[in-house]
């Protein structure tokens, strides 16, 4: 019987696994492969092996660990951002949103927008000539901020991200809310419970689950952010804005060190994983 | 009952295929997206596939992706051997990096009459000639020819202009014609048209620069150094980007940066953003490609400007002027399937008769006096274009090599650095030096 059952069990898991093997295990195996070697473009299909150089170089190299720190600070100051305000829309505006759902619809129009296209709506959006926003502030107060420039140009990015990725923190929280049962609600009405105690007793313990799994989401979509920053800003002034993705990038393409890129994707992905089973381990130890 | 249904199924796919693959053609040629090289290359395509006797499977049809990140996916493409198009545009800084996956090709014999040696030399990698120079771009100094005439006509104004750059300059200057200017000229003028430094300028801002983080953006200051005798390196091949001419030309922009003279955003500007600056009317000066002239000069795209617009070569330095110049051309792709019809269009594109029909539909081929003057009248930048690259264009010693776009990029980094002051000038030259030295050995 047990052998019948781990050969059905082999069958059924068998397209998983050669999916897997095939998708991801051969890639991953391939960059493990680039990251040990001296390679270039030229010499893609035949890289010479040279050993842990490249992780030597990427882990010495200022650059990156600067790269690590923009990557830290945006993904969690946005990730908190996000959670923050989608939180409150989806605590204040529930009555609305049950009274007009098309509402919800125009609340969600910055996730169907591209990254990159975000980006560049802003540049024109931000530029002091043919720009809304520094338009008016020049027009009513004669100056207007520095949106990109070297002080301003992270909490610009910040707050386009922001502005972009609440609507997917609020979804989770506005479905999460409207998940608690009535009769909780009215146990503990019937408790007294009203108001904020309501919100921090009731709601918000019921709510955790979600609000992890959503710091957790757009911690890592801040952490591994491209798109927009790359547009907005190139990565500029100087570096100041590149985020990890960005050095990876810059090194394959623009500077040609294909090895050195993929050894810091290598110790991303060592990192991305890390973190992955911590919070697995600890939603697993919860939820037991 | 099963067969024929395969059959039908088979047959119908077959003729609703055919048109297309009739019409599809056998020369695929990728370009450069958006701007007057698109329009350029559309026509003369259009005017090529004209041609009575043409072979179907020498028809030509272009292929565009996005200009963002152009160069990298190209050279993603050609490293994995794509069929996918037969010529693809190569710059002169690019060359290097492409040559190994391209061929080299022959012109047609008209080719050197028409466009010059020099421009050839734009395409050429190690003595091969690797393409067709399509475009030319360098730098031009636009100018606002009311505000500068205004300027040099009021003995009051010579006055605070003289002060300005007194303070700013160290030394007293007067205002002079801008076919005059060495960058103290400009930079006093860009002063005294910012409202920051004169609360009397009729501009917010005396000129716009290009500070991204972007290689491009390199080759347009680059030409300030060289003024001053800048270079990449000697002819023994040592580094010398740490040196006077480039200190100098890099302080002259974070002067006029932190002086308020561009906009406080320019570190975010490259070629749209600062022609946008310009057009509207609240900019007196700015040091731009050749690309821009006929957006800048054009009552339509430009309303407010376009009218008052002049053209001059950019100041000069110690050693006289200078003005950056590659060339954007069409070079054939090692794995094209149909190397023979791209070599036929190749050498087609490289006549009289092809150029001229580019330069006619917004492109900006350098073109040798004798040519040039049949569309003098239409095109009068591409006359200065020539002037401009004959007389001041420079390729800085490495700049053809398989590393130049990692070097601009290098540069690119640390300068943004310096300007914007996160970096010292002492650092920011030490960094871009030693990258220099592992970038130009290999």
């Amino acid at each position: 019987m047990d052998r019948k059952r781990h050969l059905e069990w082999g069958v059924l898991s068998a397209p998983m696994v050669i999916f897997l093997l095939l998708f991801l295990g051969f890639p991953a195996l391939v960059n493990i492969v680039y990251s040990l070697s001296s390679v270039s473009f030229q010499t893609l299909r035949a890289p010479e092996l040279s050993g842990f150089s490249n992780y030597v170089s990427v882990l010495t190299d200022g650059d990156f660990w600067r790269a690590i720190w923009f990557s830290l600070r945006f993904g969690v100051i946005t990730a908190l951002a996000e959670c923050l305000v989608g939180f409150f829309l989806a605590i204040f505006l529930a009555p609305l949103f049950e009274k007009r759902s098309w509402l919800l619809a125009i609340i969600m129009l910055p996730l169907m927008v591209a990254p990159a296209l975000v980006g560049l709506m802003y540049r024109l959006v931000l530029h002091e000539f043919v720009g809304p926003v520094p338009h008016y502030l020049w027009a009513w107060f004669g100056s207007a901020p520095a949106f990109l420039n070297v002080a301003n140009a992270f909490w610009t990015l910040v707050v386009v991200e922001t502005l972009q990725w609440t609507p997917f923190a609020f979804l989770l929280f506005y479905m999460a809310h409207r998940a608690i049962p009535l009769e909780v609600r009215e146990a503990a009405q019937m408790d007294g419970s009203t108001g904020w105690d309501m919100l921090w007793r009731i709601e918000i313990p019921l709510m955790a689950p979600t609000i992890a799994i959503a710091l957790f989401i757009r911690f890592i979509d801040g952490f591994r952010v491209f798109d927009n920053v790359y547009v907005l800003t190139g990565s500029g002034p100087g570096g100041s804005t590149r985020s990890l993705s960005i050095y990876v990038y810059e090194a394959f393409f623009r500077q040609g060190e294909i090895g050195p890129a993929v050894a810091a994707s290598v110790l991303l992905f060592i990192a991305s994983f890390g973190v992955l089973f911590f919070i697995n381990q600890g939603l697993a130890r919860r939820a037991r | 009952m099963r067969k024929t249904i395969l059959k039908g199924l088979a047959a119908g796919l077959m003729t609703a295929t055919l048109p297309l693959a009739g019409a599809q053609a056998a020369v695929t040629v990728l370009g450069w997206p958006g701007g007057p090289e698109e329009t350029a290359l559309r026509a003369v395509v259009e005017i090529y596939n004209g041609q009575e006797g043409l072979a179907e499977e020498d028809r030509v049809e272009v292929l565009f992706f996005a200009r963002d990140g152009f160069w990298d996916k190209l050279q993603a493409d050609l490293a994995a051997g794509t069929q996918a198009f037969d010529l693809n545009l190569i710059a002169t800084y690019s060359i290097g990096r492409y040559a190994p996956f391209m061929e080299p090709v022959t012109l047609a014999d008209e080719a050197e009459a028409v466009y010059g040696e020099s421009v050839l030399s734009t395409m050429q990698f190690e003595g091969n000639q690797y393409g067709v120079p399509t475009d030319l771009s360098l730098h031009f100094m636009y100018f606002r020819e009311d505000l500068i005439d205004g300027l040099l006509s009021d003995p009051a104004a010579a006055e605070t202009y003289g002060d300005i750059s007194e303070e700013y300059l160290g030394e007293r200057l007067e205002p002079k014609a801008p076919d005059e200017w060495t960058w103290d000229d400009y930079a006093a003028t860009a002063l005294y048209f910012t409202q920051a430094v004169n609360p009397d300028s009729p501009t917010r801002y005396g000129t716009v620069l290009q500070m991204q983080n972007l290689l491009f953006n390199m080759m347009v200051w680059q030409s300030t150094a060289r003024s001053y005798g800048g270079n990449w390196m000697d002819d023994e091949g040592n580094i010398t980007v740490d040196s006077e001419a480039y200190r100098r030309g890099l302080e002259l922009y974070k002067m006029l940066y932190d002086a308020g003279a561009t906009p406080a955003d320019s570190t975010s500007y490259e070629f749209p953003e600062a022609n946008a600056a310009f057009v509207s009317g609240q900019v007196a000066t700015m040091l731009q490609w050749n690309g821009a002239a006929g957006e800048l000069t054009n009552p339509e795209t430009a309303p407010a400007v376009a009218d008052t617009v002049a053209i001059v070569a950019p100041p000069a330095g110690d050693e006289g002027r200078s003005t950056h110049i590659h060339g954007l051309g069409l070079g054939l792709n090692q794995n094209a399937p149909n190397k023979d019809g791209a070599l036929a269009f190749l050498q087609w594109l490289s006549t009289e008769d092809a150029a001229l029909a580019y330069a006619a539909n917004s492109g900006a081929p350098a073109l040798t006096p004798e040519v040039v003057a049949a569309i003098a009248e239409d095109r009068p930048d591409l006359v200065q274009l020539g002037e401009f690259a004959s007389q001041y264009g420079y390729v800085m010693n490495g700049a053809t090599g398989a590393n130049a776009l990692s070097v601009y990029e290098l540069q690119a980094q640390h300068f943004t650095g310096y300007w914007t002051g996160q970096e010292t000038l002492d650092e920011a030259l030490a960094a871009v030096a030693s990258g220099m030295e592992e970038l130009l050995s290999e």
